[in-house]
């Protein structure tokens, strides 16, 4: 109960801070909008080509955003030295994590619900009825990204040059959470479910579950060392 | 509380920033903790924090380990940095009820306003951290440990930034802090304001401590070590 409420204390101060500061939110609103448009006009495609490129591209876009948000992350923390404050704090660290990921969560899911039906206007893809379920994959893929994230950002935390070093660490051990959600969305554009995807939902599964444990008990010798 | 501190060490690299330091505080000793620029003052004072791992040697609060995240004996220890560990997007009044949450202290708002009256904050209590000067910061930062409270309060160079009034209102805390039987260790360049409150002196000179004793009146022993490793210090008289 304590750590729940620590994770919710912490987590509404962050979205507090972002409500006043709107820095991550609209930095990511305004580059996944614009990734958009660059897909847009670099590719013509015609409906049976998007259906093909649809969950390739999404996630490229998903991936650049997410990762401008992850470089924000602790930003309000390295002010002051506010960091400091936090770990000389009663606190359980595995709350901090559960909270940072929960924030970057939450600010990945509203930039997602922007660009998913924007994706479907600009490309004129008429697979409306697709959009919950690939919602939903997208989710899970989301979910795993920002566990790993929140952990690689407090690693890469004390790094000079840590906007530069985040992408080269994060990308190659996100590698099986991309894999995973772009073959559960493509059969689901495909067959319309997901088919012989279940495997490769399994695995997305097992590894949100198994990297926010993972977060939870390592986060206080992430963020101490 | 009492906290002992065995053979402690830091390096950093190669640099050796302490070593072989041993103290023994009982509660309700006030530290004056002195010395030149990169003698290991702020070092010591982050290491007694837990903020830093040391490389050798062990620090004890009442017989238990710093080690590890241990929130129990977290909650006994406070840093006071005049103008840092405060978020400048929340207000006066929201970083006091942020910092009590997260110490799991029940105040009510009167108390944190009785806080921000102490520190003369109290008609600035809804702006913003980020407008207030650093002095107002550390005001803030002194209604904060007041609320929290610590059974050891550690200090870096906190009269940097403080006017008159707001030396007093420091002066008048950790006095009734001390009074409470909680131990204070402040870093000071300002050896005659930290030697009017202290009940003891610790020099520390290239990482090592080479003074350790009680107050006296006179002292000649800390004339002696101040001539030799203050060398640049302010004018100072027993």
């Amino acid at each position: 109960m304590e750590f729940l409420s620590q994770t919710y204390l912490l987590l509404h101060k962050d979205v507090r801070l972002e409500l006043r500061r709107r820095e991550s939110l609209l930095t990511m609103f305004f580059f996944g909008t614009l990734l958009l448009f660059v897909f847009h006009f670099s590719f013509d495609l015609v409906p049976e080509k998007i259906a093909e490129m649809a969950p390739g591209l999404l996630w490229l876009a998903f991936l650049f955003t997410g990762t401008l948000g992850l470089a924000q992350l602790f930003q309000a923390e390295r002010e002051n030295h506010c960091l400091d404050a936090l770990l000389l704090a009663p606190l359980d660290r595995g709350a901090l994590f559960l909270a940072k990921t929960c924030f970057n969560l939450l600010l990945m899911v509203l930039v997602e619900l922007v660009i998913m039906p924007l994706f479907w206007v600009l490309f004129d893809w008429r697979a409306w009825n697709l959009l919950p379920q690939l919602f939903l994959v997208t989710l899970l893929g989301t979910v795993g990204f920002c566990v790993l994230g929140t952990i690689m950002s407090a690693i890469t935390l004390r790094a000079r040059a840590r906007e530069l070093l985040l992408p080269l660490v994060l990308f190659p051990l996100m590698v099986p959470v991309i894999l995973a959600t772009i073959r559960c969305m493509e059969n689901i554009v495909r067959a319309g479910e997901l088919g012989d995807a279940w495997p490769w939902l399994r695995l997305l599964l097992g590894f949100d579950v198994i990297f926010t444990t993972l977060g939870i008990l390592i986060f206080d010798w992430v963020i101490e060392s | 509380m009492r906290l002992t501190v065995n053979k402690l060490a830091k390096a950093y690299g190669y640099l050796w920033a302490l070593r072989d330091l041993n103290l023994d505080l009982p509660p309700g000793e006030f530290v004056a903790l002195l010395g030149p620029n990169g003698a290991g003052k702020t070092t010591l004072l982050r290491l007694l924090a837990g903020l830093i791992p040391p490389t050798g040697g062990a620090i004890q609060y009442d017989g238990i380990e710093l080690a590890g995240n241990n929130p129990r004996l977290r909650k006994q220890i406070g840093f006071l940095a005049p103008a840092d560990h405060l978020y400048e997007s929340l207000t006066v009044k929201e970083n006091l009820r942020f910092f009590t949450s997260l110490y799991r202290l029940n105040n009510t708002p009167g108390a944190i306003g009785t806080a921000l009256e102490a520190v003369s904050l109290a008609p600035r209590a809804d702006e913003f951290v980020s407008n207030l000067s650093s002095g107002m910061k550390c005001r803030l930062s002194i209604a904060k440990w007041q609320l929290l409270q610590p059974g050891l309060l550690l200090l870096d160079e906190p009269y940097g930034v403080l006017d008159g009034g707001g030396v007093d209102l420091l002066e008048n805390f950790l006095q009734a802090h001390r009074a409470q039987g909680h131990i204070v260790v402040m870093a000071s360049h300002h050896v005659s304001r930290a030697l009017k409150l202290c009940s003891r002196a610790v020099i520390l000179h290239q990482g090592r401590l080479c003074f350790d004793e009680a107050k006296q009146h006179p002292w000649p022993s800390f004339a002696r070590a101040f001539s030799e490793f203050l060398p640049h210090g302010e004018s100072w008289s027993s």
